[in-house]
């Protein structure tokens, strides 16, 4: 069912503001899932459970939240993402922006990849196919 | 396997505030999966710390009147830094209050100073028997092990309590 961005981003606004406790008005499209909304690991299964349930989607294992990359020594050293992971990231999230994480791959802040505006274009990558 | 997430008593004021201390292990089962290749204590796991050791400073104040001393409600509840192996989360409650069968807690936790986690929570002192009188003997039991617990804690702590 085709959804403008405008109408997804106003349902993940409000899957996020209840799983989160947040206000409306802090849920921008920029906002840190983790840092600016306090999105906690237990917290990311919540959002990914209520939007399969907002927009009757299925989000299967690692499509959202990539696994099996940060194990791969050809992916991550000393703690940092090198150009081969971050293209095989770019390949297995084509919705983020990785701008941010590819000026600083420091692992310890890829979580700050999770912004609302990855879940809207995740979604819109769901809805409109 | 059992989730014990205090393992050290730095410091107590009867009443007041609690310090414990928690370090973080490989040997952890559910760091396997959290996450793989990345291993880091859970949140939850920090808050349930937290919620521990808010419940041994109730529990010294009521001389161990309750089997249970449980999360009610967890307000603000924000994280900060990572907890990786190796590394000792410090874990800070202060009463707010402390009546009988409740009470309330700020909590923080960090790791070198800088803040992991921080949390308005709120406890309920609960005894089995008070809904079911057949399970007094089960209340006594937990509460002997509890203190059994609270010793064990005691032998290796700076803190030396009155008798």
């Amino acid at each position: 069912m085709p959804m403008t961005q405008e109408e997804v981003f106003a349902k993940v606004k409000e899957v996020l503001t209840t799983a989160l406790a947040v206000d409306d008005d802090e849920v921008t499209s920029q906002a840190k899932l983790s840092e600016d909304l306090g999105a906690e690991s237990i917290d990311y299964l919540d959002i990914q459970f209520q939007l399969e349930k907002s927009f009757s989607i299925k989000i299967p294992k690692g499509e959202l939240t990539p696994e099996n990359l940060f194990t791969n020594p050809e992916y991550v050293q000393n703690g940092r993402m090198t150009p081969k992971g971050l293209a095989e990231l770019k390949t297995r999230m084509p919705f983020a922006d990785l701008t941010g994480f590819e000026a600083d791959p420091d692992i310890n802040k890829f979580r700050d990849v999770f912004t609302v505006d990855t879940l809207v274009k995740y979604v819109m990558t769901k809805v409109n196919t | 396997m059992k989730f014990v997430l205090v393992d050290q008593l730095v410091s107590l004021e009867p009443g007041k505030r609690i310090v414990m201390a928690k370090n973080v292990s490989m040997a952890e089962e559910y760091l396997a999966d959290h996450f793989p290749g990345f291993p880091v204590l859970p949140g939850v796991m920090m808050l349930e710390a937290a919620i521990q050791a808010a419940a041994w400073l109730v529990r010294v104040e009521s001389n161990f009147a309750h089997s249970l001393v449980v999360l009610k409600e967890a307000r603000g509840v924000r994280y900060g830094t990572f907890v990786a192996p190796g590394n000792t989360l410090v874990i800070t409650a202060e009463a707010v209050e402390i009546a009988a069968g409740r009470s309330d807690f700020k909590i923080k936790g960090a790791v070198n100073g800088n803040n992991a986690i921080q949390a308005r929570i709120e406890l309920a002192h609960v005894n089995l028997a008070a809904t079911d009188p057949a399970m007094q003997p089960i209340d006594r039991n937990v509460i002997t092990a509890l203190k059994e617990r609270w010793q064990t804690i005691l032998q290796h702590s700076p803190v030396t309590l009155p008798a």
